[in-house]
This record gives C-alpha cells, structure tokens and sequence, in this order.
C-alpha cells in the first residue's frame, strides 16, 4: 500500500473497525440483573412543584378541627372567668394589701431626710 | 398500548419499572457495544451502560422529548465514556467480529487484518473526543449533525475532530506504509 492508497484504506478500515460488535447476550443479560435490583429515587422536576401541591388534600378532618374549637373555646372561658385562681390567692390584689410587711414598702422612711410620709 | 420510546418515557416518569425494563432491554445491547467501542473495554462497558440505564430512570421525570430518545440516550453514554479518564485498551479486533470478504485470499486477508488492527491500535491511542466522532460516524453511520447534538458541539467542531482523528491516524500509520514500500 503506497500513500496514494492510504486514504481509501483508512476510510474503509474505519468503518470496519468501528463496526458495532455483535451483541453479547451474556453482557445485556448482566447489566439487566444489576437493574433487576430496587431503584433510585426519581428527580423530580421543580416545574412539577405547583402540581404536587395543588393535589395535596387539604380538606380538614372535621373531629379534630372540633377537638381543637372545643379546646379554644374553654382555654379562652378559663382565661377570661379566671377560674383558675384562688380569691385570695398569690395573684390577688386582696392579698397584697393584706400582707403584714406591706407597711414596710409603703410607709418606708425616705433614706436622705428620713421623713416619714 | 403505545410501546414507542416516548410513550415507554412517559410511562417511566410516572414511576412504572416495567415499562423502565422494557426500554432497558432494548437499548442496553446497542449502548453497550458503543460505551464498548469508545472504551474499548467490555467490564468498563458494562458500568456505563447500566449507569446510563439508572439515568434514564431517575431522569425520566425530567425529560422532555425535544430529541429522539435514542440520541438522547447516545448522548448519555458518549458523555459517561467521556468522563471515564483511564483509558482501557481498544477491544481486540478479533472480539469486534469480522466480516469476511470472499474475494481475498488468505495472504491478503492476514495482511488486511495486520493493518486494521494497526488501525484499530491506532484509534486507541486518539484523544477521547476524536475517538467518539469517529466511532459515532464510521461505526454507527451517524451524520455530522447528530454526532454534534450527541457530543453538545457544532458541525464544524465535528468535522474538525474528525479531520484531526484522521490526521493522527495517518500520522501513526505512516511508518507502515514506509516499510510497505
């Protein structure tokens, strides 16, 4: 082969070379077995977000949405009836007045002159 | 039922694995010679191809049908062998099945085999962009364009891949043809 030939040559080497092999059926069988196994996770596209959500059900569940009204309903009567405290409990403005060191708070010398009120 | 493809795509993206094996089944032989000619190595081959199958999976929701199926997948495998940076040996020619030509005799065809596996080695040796263009073109008959939209290049970054390959080519067979006479 001179190198006038060559060209020709190697066109038609190329093509035979780079032929595709004969499907190896051991081969595909492999590869299929290694896909037989569990998949990944599937990308989803955030073009399909919107779609996600609007399928989402967001329709309430009655019961519950009854439970937490009654729960609402009587945190709000304990809070305003205030139930929860004693008359002369720690809390109580009675209370306050009555205690036996209010008058040391109250009627307590002034520190500079010592004037009592 | 629509068993195109496209319609299998559509099918994989809602998450149906059967339709995922069907595709799979009739690709994989097809990538895996490819993935084989540009690596030139068959367990190399293998991975690739089973990467490029787990892809089309998790990326089938995603897809959109701008392109045939099968140049998006080419293009799957292409890259994948890209990015494999060993370089294998070439498949020895034997394993790359051999047509016979009744016209040859016996001499001539061993002399003929001598050189297509010099060329063969040859190819080997070619960067890995330039080996691609010229397995997607010669080996699968693929136009200038479709080599481009697989390999995400222009025509003319084709065409000069592939006049670079063959200059190379060239080059490392020049030595034979000196002894040739």
């Amino acid at each position: 082969m001179n190198k006038e030939q060559l060209p020709e040559f190697l066109e038609a080497a190329l093509k035979r070379v780079t032929q595709a092999p004969p499907a190896d059926a051991a081969a595909v069988e492999r590869v299929l077995k290694r896909l037989a196994g569990p998949l990944p996770r599937q990308k989803m596209p955030l073009w399909r977000l919107p779609g996600v959500l609007l399928d989402w059900q967001f329709a309430p569940a009655w019961p519950r949405v009854a439970a937490l009204a009654c729960c609402a309903a009587l945190g709000f009567v304990i809070g305003i009836a205030g139930v929860d405290r004693r008359f002369d409990g720690g809390g109580s403005p009675f209370a306050v007045a009555s205690r036996t060191d209010i008058g040391s708070i109250v009627f307590e010398p002034e520190a500079l002159t010592g004037a009592r009120p | 039922m629509d068993d195109s493809d496209e319609a299998l795509m559509a099918r994989i993206a809602r998450g149906d694995e059967r339709a995922f094996r069907t595709l799979a089944s009739r690709h994989l032989a097809v990538m895996l010679g490819l993935a084989r000619r540009i690596l030139g190595n068959a367990a190399d081959a293998e991975d690739v191809a089973q990467e490029a199958m787990l892809r089309v999976w998790t990326h089938a929701p995603r897809w959109q049908p701008l392109a045939l199926f099968r140049t998006w997948l080419t293009r799957v495998v292409v890259n994948l062998c890209l990015d494999r940076k060993r370089r294998a040996p070439w498949v020895a020619l034997e394993a790359a099945g051999e047509i016979v030509d009744p016209a040859l005799g016996a001499s001539e065809k061993t002399e003929r085999d001598e050189r297509e596996r010099l060329v063969a080695a040859a190819i080997a040796e070619l960067p890995a962009r330039q080996r691609a263009a010229i397995v997607l073109t010669y080996g699968d008959g693929m136009s200038n364009a479709q080599v481009a939209e697989i390999l995400d290049t222009s025509v003319s970054a084709v065409e000069t891949l592939l006049v670079r390959g063959k200059q190379n080519l060239r080059r490392a067979l020049d030595s034979v043809i000196d002894e040739d006479g």
